[in-house]
């Protein structure tokens, strides 16, 4: 399920091109998704994805705040319980992290982690189940960024002018190391997006290298074509099975 | 024949149930219509005498599917509200806000 959650992340995270810088992501923004899973050719839902932002503020500064979690459904909680929280805490204008923070508890294994930006460098804090913490300090490139944070970036980026076909390269700090990844712009679609209503969306493929994804232009993810730029649908391929995403409900933007 | 078709069946309409009750979803219909199948070659082969256990199973799996239809319509997913996850997402953004000052402070 972490791979899951890893690639609707990256899925959701890995779709820049070009960055606009003047776009601010609001706060307030809450979108809630309904995560579904491939067994036997049948959908079959499993838990809540819950995005949302707000402002926090410290003695010195103020930050944006990006949470995603994840919930399992209450029918499947007796079986396999899922809580999950990702969150970054940026700077609302530049969206450049400052902490990112994990922590996961998925049919009884739980992992925290905690990363540090500090310029080009990060620490590392992580913690399993039944094993000691380790505190790793890496260095990172200057516009890698943490997975919610490159999520809501991305967001803002102009995808207007490009042309089907195209690729872009990024990296993504996760599971305490960098991740290259790629993303393709495949053209516009319509798609249903909760009570969005149908919405021309983006739509674009990402390749990562992960063992987590899997298949050529299997994992995608749909924006809408608007300024909001909102995730309306992800679907996934990994080494376990496919799944989706789909948006259900979209408020504060 | 009949026997390996009414053993079939017997395997499929208990799947049936065990999915019906578990939150699979429209998955349960996999073994609904495996034992469909199942049970009309066993009906067709058996005796008119020896048709009572195929149309008990067929009763049994018409009303797995009626359950899996009502469950799918008319019950919506939920999420629970976890307490103890609520109190998680308020301590780990007060360590967040600790955290943020520390780093403030080394800059």
């Amino acid at each position: 399920m972490k791979k899951i959650l890893f690639t609707a992340v990256s899925l959701l995270i890995l779709c820049s091109f070009t960055p606009d810088d003047e776009v601010v992501v609001p706060s307030g923004e809450k979108l809630v998704y309904a995560g579904s899973y491939n067994m036997s050719g049948l959908m079959t839902q499993l838990a809540q994805v819950t995005m949302s932002t707000e402002m926090v503020t410290t003695s010195k500064n103020s930050y944006l705040h990006l949470n995603c979690e994840l919930s399992t459904f209450s029918k499947w909680d007796k079986f396999f319980k899922m809580r999950d929280i990702y969150e970054s805490y940026v700077n609302p204008t530049t969206l450049k992290p400052s902490l990112y923070k994990r922590s996961i508890d998925e049919g009884g294994y739980t992992k925290k982690e905690k990363y540090a930006f500090k310029g080009n460098s990060v620490t590392s804090t992580a913690k399993r189940r039944n094993k000691p913490e380790t505190v790793r300090t890496f260095n990172i490139g200057s516009s890698t960024q943490d997975a919610i944070s490159l999520l809501y970036k991305v967001r803002t980026l102009d995808f207007s002018k490009m042309k089907s076909g195209q690729t872009k390269s990024f990296v993504i700090v996760f599971d305490e190391k960098e991740i290259p990844v790629t993303l393709k712009y495949l053209g516009t679609e319509t798609v249903k997006a909760g009570n969005l209503g149908d919405k021309s969306c983006y739509k674009l493929s990402i390749g990562a290298k992960t063992d987590a994804l899997k298949g050529k232009d299997k994992n995608l993810i749909w924006l809408t074509a608007d300024a909001k730029k909102v995730p309306a649908l992800m679907k996934f391929s990994i080494p376990v099975g496919t799944g989706q995403l789909t948006l259900t409900s979209a408020t504060g933007i | 024949m009949r026997k390996i078709f009414l053993i079939l069946s017997y395997i499929s309409t208990a799947l049936s149930i065990v999915f019906t009750a578990l939150p699979f979803d429209t998955l349960a219909f996999i073994p609904i219509g495996l034992a469909t199948i199942c049970l009309v070659i066993t009906f067709i082969k058996s005796d008119v005498n020896l048709r009572v256990w195929p149309k008990r199973l067929f009763i049994i799996t018409y009303l797995c599917a009626a359950v899996v239809v009502v469950k799918t319509a008319f019950f919506k997913d939920e999420v629970a509200v976890d307490q103890q996850f609520e109190q998680q997402k308020i301590e780990t953004k007060q360590e967040a806000k600790k955290d943020l000052e520390e780093l403030e402070g080394l800059e």
